[in-house]
């Protein structure tokens, strides 16, 4: 009775329902942006204030070299997060004696949040380059190992067993058995890292920096520029949203034997 | 085989029940009867569509034509009360073997007088009063699937669907729980539709068995079992009924 | 017949394993003995949840035992038995390995040049009949094609007694009777020692040479049965039926 009516009816609304609602939004931006101009510049007012810091760049850089500026930072700190905690995480989840060393220590840092650092990290190392990337690196590291230990120690007993009967050594097991099966769970870390150092490199530029994303966001906000904000603020989401995709992409190639499910 | 007399009134009726997927046709215009209070087993080859069929007859998916209907209506899960068992348990672990069977008598909100009656006779005809305050985490995988079995009796359902609820126990303990699935269903008079891959459990304890085909799945037959319970494996005539449905659906 | 001239591949004497915890302790196997002969397919039946895998992964030299001793070719084995193979119940087998390296695994460890591996593990991805699959990862198999993988695997390792753990246990009662033949069909064409551990006495019947029955827990010798039905087996012969009537009333009930 219709079903294959249904189900087209059902594909276009679930193709259609996002579209509307970014559209809804944006005339919920119209509207409120015409009622309240001093608290919310409209759209075309945004695009313009944009191609302004081309024209007339901040900092003397424009918004590509603010991205980059942010972009470079996080990417730096999560090659070597993603080193440090990734080697750190399995050390922990299959070695007993290194998580009883480390295990502690690392369950008392592990609440804090990295924002709380950005004061001791200016104290120590002034406003340059090295405190904001050791504050990303401190904010990406941390789930990093969280989801990497978990993962190795997650291991079920049986796929051990299989290594033991074929003969496996240690190494060799951690390797072909233990590692793999934690690498969905490993890919898991990666993907809270990226988006929690992107979170934390903005927090830091807010602060104290002079070219970076974050920077712009503070100087707009400082300068009553809402477009200036509105600009770097849709920037942040877009490189937000692009990176998620890249990562999904990514654990496709990677762990190819978990797309089916 | 020939139709046998049977005078109890239709319960449930398929009508045309097709179900397609994309056009990948699963389920082809299956149509039969159960009566009140009469136990059928479905069997089929392996991959015949068996859960196609089964998250059919539940509405977890909607069949693409046909439907089935309850007294000669719809079925309507607000109207009409369809109990599961799946092929692992799945009691509540935070409520005790009592609040268990109960729960489903709550969410209706009959009569705590009701459901006190309805609750301590199923403990009573499965001997489960000595664990009524146990939680189902504290009994083996047979005994909570007993709880569960207890608590879709307890509903006194319109249709009660269990889907190979002993697939995975040891041949000794399968046959004492279908004999006590036998008891139950004798002393409740509920509607049975049991689906197995499971021939000689078919044979067992089905008054009916509905043949499948393969994918897409036809009705191939209808066969009434005609022999006593207690049945007795074997007996010739049980071993002629198995091997006839075998022969029906052997793929092996 | 043929079992007499057998000799005794592994002997298994006075195994008892005991789980101790802070104040109470329990104990799954108790004073187990039986001997495995050269080249027989050895049921162990057992009822219940209790000792039948414990007792495996003693045999296998993965879990300790409280007390006894595992005698293989006369000598006393301590740890891992290099010549055992194991097929599991809940398959282990790697997601991340296509079927043709989840096969090769046990021969990569030991250091096996890929060439030869690669050969090995085609020809029993063959003999258990998934020629063509050999790319696909285990998600994409059936329940029925994913044991296949298992007994290929343990297989290819070239083992001299292969020890397999309820294999057919999360199989459908069909599925279960189609693995039942080609396990049959493998052994007679790759004769190895077989330790098989069910609980369904049907199975029992239709695949040992011999059958050790199990009591529940603790898990004891109930006795041991010789079965001189010929095979191929026919599962509803008078014979067969009376067996399995004999044995099942020797069984523990399990609830």
């Amino acid at each position: 009775m219709g079903s294959k009516q249904k189900e087209r009816v059902h594909a276009i609304l679930y193709w259609g329902l996002p579209v509307l609602a970014v559209i809804l939004i944006v005339v919920a931006w119209v509207l409120f942006s015409a009622q309240h101009p001093e608290l919310m510049p409209d759209p075309v007012s945004v695009w313009k204030r944009l191609i302004k810091t081309f024209v007339k760049p901040i900092g003397n850089t424009n918004l590509f070299g603010h991205a980059w500026a942010s972009l470079s930072r996080v990417l730096l700190a999560l090659l070597i997060a993603w080193a440090f905690g990734i080697f750190f995480g399995i050390l922990i989840g299959w070695n007993r004696t290194a998580r009883a060393i480390f295990g502690s220590i690392f369950e008392v840092i592990r609440p804090i949040p990295p924002i709380a650092w950005i004061p001791i990290m200016i104290m120590w190392f002034g406003i340059g380059e090295l405190p904001k990337i050791l504050l990303v690196f401190i904010g990406t590291f941390v789930p990093l190992v969280i989801n990497t230990s978990a993962g190795i120690s997650m291991v079920d007993k049986i796929n051990i067993s299989v290594g033991k009967v074929f003969g496996g050594s240690n190494m060799q097991i951690l390797k072909d058995i233990v590692i793999p099966t934690a690498l969905p769970s490993i890919f898991a870390g990666i993907r809270t890292s990226v988006s929690s150092g992107w979170t934390t490199v903005l927090a830091a530029e807010m602060l104290a920096a002079q070219r970076g994303l974050g920077s712009l966001v503070t100087k707009g906000w400082q300068g009553s520029d809402m477009a200036l904000v509105l600009v770097a603020v849709i920037t942040i989401a877009i490189i937000g949203s692009l990176l998620s995709f890249l990562l999904n992409k990514l654990e496709k190639v990677v762990c190819p034997w978990n797309s089916n499910k | 085989m020939a139709e046998f007399e049977d005078n109890r009134p239709l319960k449930v009726e398929v009508k045309g029940l097709t179900k397609r997927f994309g056009d990948l046709l699963v389920l082809d215009d299956l149509n039969f009867n159960i009566r009140k209070g009469e136990f059928v087993c479905v069997v089929g080859p392996t991959g015949c569509g068996k859960t196609t069929f089964l998250n059919c007859l539940t509405r977890i998916h909607m069949p693409s034509e046909g439907d089935l209907y309850i007294d000669g209506v719809p079925a309507d899960p607000r109207k009409h009360n369809i109990s599961f068992v799946f092929q692992e348990p799945s009691s509540l672990p935070w409520m005790t073997v009592e609040d268990n069977i109960a729960y489903g008598l709550k969410i209706k909100k009959l009569p705590q007088a009701e459901i006190d009656r309805r609750v301590n006779r199923i403990l009573d005809l499965m001997g489960l009063q000595e664990v009524r305050k146990v939680y189902p985490g504290e009994l083996s995988v047979s005994a909570e699937q007993r709880v569960i079995i207890g608590r879709s009796f307890a509903m006194e359902p319109d249709l009660l669907l269990m889907d190979e609820p002993y697939g995975q126990m040891d041949v000794k303990v399968r046959f004492y729980l279908e004999d006590e699935v036998i008891r139950l269903w004798r002393e409740l008079g509920s509607t049975v539709v049991f689906i197995t891959h499971n021939i000689e459990e078919a044979v067992y304890v089905a008054e009916r068995v509905i043949i499948l085909s393969n994918k897409p799945a036809h009705i191939k037959e209808e066969l009434k079992i005609d022999l006593p319970h207690p049945r007795n494996i074997a007996d010739p005539k049980f071993i002629e009924y198995r091997n006839y449905i075998t022969d029906k659906i052997k793929w092996w | 017949m043929e079992q007499q001239q057998m000799t005794k591949k592994m002997e298994v004497k006075g195994i008892s394993k005991t789980f101790y915890n802070k104040n109470s302790y329990f104990t799954a196997i108790e004073n187990v003995s039986f001997d495995v002969k050269d080249g027989e397919f050895l049921v162990i039946l057992g009822p219940g949840r209790c000792g039948k895998t414990v007792l495996l992964n003693i045999i296998a030299g993965l879990e300790e035992k409280t007390e006894g001793a595992v005698i293989y070719n006369g000598k006393e084995i301590s740890g891992v038995n290099p010549e055992v193979g194991m097929v599991f119940q809940k398959l282990a087998l790697m997601p991340f390995k296509t079927v043709l390296q989840n096969v090769e695994l046990g021969m990569k460890f030991r250091g096996v040049p890929k060439a030869e591996r690669h050969e090995v593990a085609r020809r029993y991805i063959d003999l258990v009949g998934l020629k063509g699959f050999e790319n696909s990862y285990p998600t994409q198999l059936s329940g029925g094609m994913k044991q296949r993988v298992g007994i290929a695997r343990a297989y290819a390792n070239d083992p001299k007694v292969l020890i397999m753990d309820e294999p057919f246990g999360q199989l459908d009662a069909q599925t279960r009777y189609s693995m039942q033949n080609e396990i049959l069909r493998i052994w007679e064409q790759e004769k190895r020692t077989v330790v098989f551990v069910t609980n369904n006495i049907e199975e029992a019947c239709y695949l040992g040479d011999r059958i050790i029955l199990l009591s529940d827990c603790p898990a004891k010798v109930k006795e041991i049965y010789n079965i001189e039905i010929p095979r191929p087996r026919n599962m509803v012969s008078k014979e067969f039926m009376d067996l399995r009537a004999k044995i099942s009333d020797n069984t523990d009930l399990a609830i």
